[in-house]
């Protein structure tokens, strides 16, 4: 398992343990973080699974990757570390990772 | 290929679907494919990067020209970059801000038909639906009447679905569609691409006249998103209705629930009847999974949506029971695999999911609202799923 902490746009904070393999948007849906909706189920077309990377952890979770550019683009969402959290796998180098999420993912 | 559920003894075994006794009839995967039906199977195969479309169809395209083939046959790069290019007309933000305006208007429209007539077929009535919206997302809307427009896309669609097997019926057939074609060109297509080279819009014909897009490419392209986008739901509004119909607590609840309570149960009747009931695909390399090789090269899988929907694995307990809150609770998405998975999963889902809603709260608001006559299912041998004819819906006169 790994720790990674959901920070909501209220400011309550949410430790979850993520399953290593999964992608961080099942990880946060099978702990409840409601705000993530995944309508698509993780196929990066629907950008309802935004997150906001804190910055100190962008250079582990890496950048925006291609599949993910139209669908953030699309949602109109300029906020810094913005990534798309079914395109990010969980690994053992993601523990302590901590992420923001948006207050709606309309 | 029926998938073998156990009985559940909290509920007797119910079993609330209406298209299973016919999909079992009927069901045929392509010669020589294996039939695959493990929900987590069917998502890996949908997923890998090493599998490429496959059935009918798809044989047949001519891979060689990508710009007078549909993206649907189109893998990799350029099927991202293809679908990239119009992701935007789908988003959930132009759902809200643009297409629900078209869905309102429409079902204005749709009421007002049926109050003044008393009654009406309600396939009629969900193909209205279903054609304004995607014409619009289409670009479709340059023609003489929208009524005339789904007529000869109707027209064009029923004949690319026939079939005949003697040289006669062939070509027959072949000139039958030419005609058509020929006649949606000049009066839906043409019209349509005209005024977009003067004025661009945002839908994807516009994107067609940006990319040079050759006629015949423009033509698939369009009865593509006609195929997948129309057919596909004008069914599904008329499952949902018969089963609400048929149930009047499910009609209950998805009358006083909130909208995430509709769009759990549509879901979940999407889960139970499918339209879409088998999706093919075929190796371009040995497909890995996580227990192992799961496709050898070149070998076709026939991915079986059914046997996915009411894998216990997924679904929990009581699979072929409709059950509005099994999605929440198996943390799962509601449609499960209705919609396809992986790269070539359905653009226009939350579309189809919105305008059904929109489409099925008014219906059960009209005072008097009833079902005169049950729909007739038939099975579609093309594109392998139900089709709904006959149900006729009354109201009070306005
Ligand atoms: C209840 C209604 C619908 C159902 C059940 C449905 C189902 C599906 C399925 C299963 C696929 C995947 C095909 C595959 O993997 O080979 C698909 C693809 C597609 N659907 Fe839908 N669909 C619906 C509505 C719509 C609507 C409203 C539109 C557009 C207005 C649309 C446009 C498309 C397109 C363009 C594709 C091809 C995507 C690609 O190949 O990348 N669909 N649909």
């Amino acid at each position: 398992m790994v720790a990674i902490t959901f920070i909501a746009a209220d400011g309550t904070d949410q430790p979850i343990d993520a399953e290593e393999g999964l992608s961080l948007m099942e990880s946060a849906v099978g702990n409840g973080i409601e705000v993530i909706e995944a309508q698509c189920g993780g196929n990066a077309y629907c950008g309802t699974c935004r997150v906001y990377i804190d910055p100190a952890w962008r250079a582990v979770t890496g950048d925006v990757t291609e599949v993910e550019v139209a669908m953030i683009e699309v949602s109109g969402d300029m906020t810094p570390g913005v990534r798309l959290s079914c395109q990010i796998t969980v690994t053992p180098s993601l523990e302590g990772l901590i992420v923001r999420t948006p207050m709606s993912q309309s | 290929m029926s998938a073998t559920a156990s009985v559940c003894p909290a509920h007797q075994g119910r079993d609330d679907r209406k298209s299973a006794q016919i999909a079992a009839a009927n069901l045929a995967p392509q010669e020589g494919a294996r039939v695959v039906g493990a929900f987590a199977s069917v998502r890996e195969i949908l997923r890998s990067t090493q599998v490429r479309q496959a059935g009918a169809s798809a044989d047949q395209a001519d891979l060689s020209k990508p710009g007078e083939i549909s993206f649907f046959f189109l893998d990799g790069d350029l099927h991202r970059k293809r679908r990239a290019a119009v992701a935007g007309l789908f988003a959930p933000k132009t759902i809200v801000t643009r297409h629900q305006a078209v869905m309102d208007r429409t079902m204005d429209e749709i009421i007002a038909k049926l109050r003044s007539r008393g009654s009406a077929p309600l396939d009629e009535l969900s193909w209205q639906m279903a054609v304004d919206v995607a014409a619009d997302i289409i670009g479709l809307t340059d023609s003489d009447s929208s009524e005339n427009l789904a007529n000869r896309v109707k027209a064009v669609l029923d004949l690319s679905m026939g079939r005949s097997d003697s040289w006669l019926g062939k070509a027959l057939l072949t000139a039958k569609i030419m005609i058509r074609v020929g006649a949606f060109w000049k009066h839906d297509l043409s019209p349509a691409v005209e005024a977009r080279r003067k004025h661009p819009k945002n839908d994807v014909i516009s994107h067609l006249v940006k990319e040079n897009y050759s006629k015949k490419g423009m033509i698939m392209e369009c009865l593509s998103y006609g195929g997948a986008g129309m057919m596909t739901t004008r069914e599904f509004i008329v499952m949902c209705a018969w089963h609400l119909f048929d149930d009047p607590a499910l009609l209950e609840r998805f009358l006083t629930g909130g909208e995430d309570d509709q769009f759990a149960i549509l879901e979940e009747i999407l889960r139970l009847d499918p339209v879409v009931s088998l999706l093919h695909r075929r190796a371009a390399a040995p497909v890995e999974g996580s227990a192992g090789v799961m496709m050898q090269e070149g070998e076709v899988a026939a991915l079986s949506i059914r046997d996915a929907n009411t894998d216990e694995a997924t679904t929990g307990p009581c699979p072929y029971e409709l059950d509005p809150d099994r999605a929440k609770r198996m943390k799962a998405v509601g449609a499960y695999m209705s919609f396809g998975d992986g790269p070539h999963r359905c653009p226009g889902a939350q579309v189809a999911l919105h305008e059904t809603r929109i489409f099925l709260d008014r219906l059960f608001r009209l005072p008097g609202i009833r079902l005169v006559c049950e729909p007739t299912i038939i099975w579609n041998r093309q594109i392998q799923g139900y089709e709904l004819r006959g149900a006729v819906v009354a109201c009070d006169p306005a």
